[in-house]
């Protein structure tokens, strides 16, 4: 409700109509979340099966993993969490500077985390010869999940680029932002799938 | 909060541009009962394949030797014929076709929530069949529809095929499932709470959820199994640490809520057809609403009643198989209701209300096997047998193709304007119901005695059986060419219906039939439910629907 009086403050009158056709997607976006969720829910349920079938973890020949540089890289995710709030926040408040400057963060942050990907799959693959096809289940578990997870990292940063250069043109105003408010829950549920697996590859 | 949200003049009452061409009109139509009835009329032709192939398994089964068709190929056909019947067949007509017909309507809306999306989901559909069944050109399948690794694994080509084309009309049920919760949460008609909405909305709100969380675990099984098989990424193969038990885990927790997004909406259908026909209130109209909501959530408790000879420990087949029974109560509270709202009716035999009293007999008798089947002791002997293929049929044909036959007849009229040929309807209904039961009910004793399904030859021993089946089978198949017939030759030539030929109160039949692209002219309010045949309609501002006056809606911009 605050929402709606709040896009009715900033434009006078906006029409009805945009207003719930918001809700509806708002909605339908947050129930796709939610299947979303399933489908690395069930990924964590066969990685969590496979690492307990008896045949010890990390299976033979395979070290653990290097935890403090995946620490460092979730910092970089969170972070950009953090800015996304912020850039947010502040386009509500009309402060639409600073608002791009922490979208531009956000992203910034966001292609360091894939970076940060690339480099230890890059160790791992050559370095420590653990392929996706090569390692048994851990290869299997391990670069599906992290790898399904970098893909969605990389729709997100795709996406926020596209907010950006949409926020250039002057699509969104005070009244009609629901493509910022969607972009914004996303990052976030992504952050929530790293922590997540990150819990349950390096620390478990 | 819910009723707050539908405000008279917001989008519940937005009228869209009326669309012009046949391609927009017909073919990428944007308006939920032409998405319905392409849903419809796409999945009768996927289940005239399936039933090609069905007779194709039945015809091998007339001799103990087989000799219809190479073994191999018999595999291909049993696990096609179940796929398609499964996924292009029963899924899409319940939820695609029957509920986007219907249930916005119901609700008092004049389209889904997104309706853009609704017609991508429709799309996706008739791709994924023509997918499913290129798969013959690649070596289809040959695991059944559960598709158990290792063989799966070992499987030709196909097997990926059929792992994609599942996919992505699990992709399609995804979006649709999405559609219909925001739908029935957001865009009902003011007054049209929670419990005055009718009965098949219910069932479409339980079977929603289902849609989108359990489909969403079998994409993830599929995608497992598809790269599996084609980058060598062990999941499923024993041979590099993998687990074949861990595949039957995530089929099954999708698959046996797919067994209740089969027979919730079923139920649903059921429940608008007794009343109506028995010109009485549904008896227990809450308890049918919540039993379906009931079943739903303990739908995802008892998967591993399919796993009792897989290894499982005794300690996690114990609650599996309790928890199985509970499901019982709610299912055994509809049929008591459904019986007691025939009690003292004043019956009316159409042809919907024959297939719908059958729908209760038949799904009374695969429930009940059912019950024996999740008793651990019984399930260790007809494990694999035909006695799962007996349950299974009652349950999906007895059950599921019986409410869609009802929902067929039933809703007929309001698609095409016409009623469907009562005197044809009853020779169907008759040679269907009598064919289905010399088919499937001695599959009971053959599976006791230890026949194993999924084999293209048998002991001689079964040969009386089978043959008896077989010729049963095709008096089945022959009812089902007398509905097609009837349908087709009804489009033109049925008896006019108008808009309300069975004195039905909900609010489809108080419109014209087919109803225009925009449903109301007004939004009605509703007052009550739409069950009680002793007091006048409970809706307003529907004075206007027959008449020849224009649309007017209020928040038109
Ligand atoms: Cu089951």
């Amino acid at each position: 409700m605050s929402v709606a009086s709040l896009a009715r403050g900033a434009h006078g009158e906006l029409d009805q109509l945009y207003i719930e056709t918001r809700e509806l997607r708002l909605q339908g976006f947050l129930l796709f979340l939610v299947s979303d969720c399933v489908l690395f829910s069930s990924f964590i349920f066969a990685y969590l099966y496979l690492r307990n079938s008896g045949q010890g973890w990390p299976p033979p020949g395979i070290q653990r993993l290097d935890v403090a540089f995946a620490a460092w890289n979730s910092v970089v995710l969170f972070g950009s969490g953090a800015t996304m709030h912020y850039a947010l926040e502040n386009f509500k408040h009309g402060k639409w500077m600073a608002y791009m400057w922490f979208l531009l963060a956000t992203i910034v942050l966001g292609a360091g985390f894939l970076g940060g990907q690339a480099y230890e799959y890059n160790h791992l693959i050559y370095a420590e010869h653990v392929t996706w096809w090569g390692s048994g289940i851990f290869g299997a578990s391990f670069f599906t999940l992290t790898g399904m997870h970098g893909m969605h990292v990389f729709f997100g940063v795709c996406y926020l680029t596209v907010l950006v250069l949409q926020s250039s043109a002057g699509v969104y105003t005070r009244g009609k932002y629901f493509g910022i408010t969607a972009g914004t829950l996303y990052w976030h549920f992504v952050d929530v799938i790293w922590v997540v697996l990150f819990s349950i590859f390096y620390l478990l | 909060m819910a009723v707050a949200a539908v405000h008279a003049g917001g989008i519940a009452d937005h009228i869209h541009p009326e669309p012009q061409g046949f391609v927009r009109r017909y073919v990428f139509s944007l308006d939920h009962k032409i998405i319905g009835i392409q849903y419809i009329i796409t999945a009768f032709v996927f289940f005239m394949l399936a039933g090609l192939l069905a007779e194709a398994i039945r015809t091998q089964l007339l001799n103990p030797g087989g000799g219809f068709v190479a073994n191999g190929t018999y595999n291909e056909i049993y696990s096609i014929h179940g796929s398609t019947m499964v996924w292009l067949v029963t899924i899409p007509l319940l939820t695609g076709g029957f509920g986007n017909l219907v249930f916005p309507i119901m609700i008092g809306a004049r389209d889904v929530a997104f309706p853009w999306l609704n017609m991508l989901s429709f799309w996706i559909f008739p791709v994924s069949g023509l997918m499913l069944f290129s798969s013959f050109l690649l070596g289809a399948p040959t695991a059944g529809w559960m598709e158990y690794p290792p063989v799966s694994l070992q499987g030709a080509a196909g097997t990926s095929m059929w792992c994609a084309a599942i996919f992505l009309v699990g992709v399609s049920s995804t979006m649709t499932g999405i559609n219909f919760v925001v739908t029935i949460l957001k865009m009902r008609a003011p007054g049209m709470t929670f419990t005055r909405m009718p009965l098949f909305v219910w069932g479409q709100f339980a079977t929603a959820p289902l849609l989108m969380i359990a489909t969403t675990a079998l994409a993830a099984a599929l995608a497992a199994l598809f790269i599996e098989r084609q980058f060598g990424v062990p999941f499923f193969d024993p041979a590099k640490g993998g687990s074949p038990v861990m595949w039957q885990h995530m089929f099954w927790f999708y698959s046996h809520p797919a067994v209740y997004i089969m027979i919730l909406p079923a139920f649903g259908i059921i429940s608008e057809v007794l009343p109506t026909f028995a010109r009485k209130p549904i008896f227990g109209y809450k308890l049918i609403a919540f039993s379906s909501m009931s079943i739903a959530l303990l739908g995802f408790m008892v998967w591993a009643h399919h796993m009792f000879t897989s290894g499982l420990a005794p300690f996690l087949q114990l609650p599996f198989m309790i928890l199985t029974y509970v499901i019982g109560v709610p299912t055994g509270i509809k049929i008591f209701s459904w019986t007691a709202t025939l009690f003292r009716g004043k019956i009316h035999y159409t042809t919907a209300m024959l297939f719908a009293i059958g729908f209760i007999a038949l799904f009374t008798i695969g429930g009940i096997t059912g019950i024996f089947l999740a008793a651990i002791p019984f399930d260790l002997h007809v494990h694999g047998t035909y006695f799962i293929v007996a349950h299974l049929h009652y349950v999906l044909v007895g059950g599921s193709l019986m409410g869609i036959f009802a929902g067929m007849y039933y809703w007929f009229p309001k698609m095409s304007g016409r009623l469907l040929n009562e005197t044809l309807g009853k020779l169907h209904f008759w040679l269907f119901f009598i064919g289905f039961n010399l088919t499937f009910l001695p599959m009971h004793w053959l599976g006791m005695e230890g026949m194993p399904r999924e084999v293209a030859t048998y002991d001689p021993q079964f040969t009386f059986w089978n043959r008896f089946e077989s010729f049963a089978s095709y008096l089945m198949t022959f009812a089902i060419l007398i509905f097609f017939f009837n349908a087709i030759w009804s489009i033109r030539n049925g008896k006019r219906a108008g808009a309300n030929p069975w004195g039905a109160r909900t609010l489809e039949w108080q419109i014209p039939s087919p109803p225009n692209y925009y449903n109301f002219k007004h939004v009605p309010t509703v007052y009550g439910l739409p069950y009680d045949f002793s007091t006048p309609l409970p809706y307003k501002g529907l004075d206007e629907e027959l008449t020849d006056s224009p649309p007017v809606p209020a928040g038109a911009h």
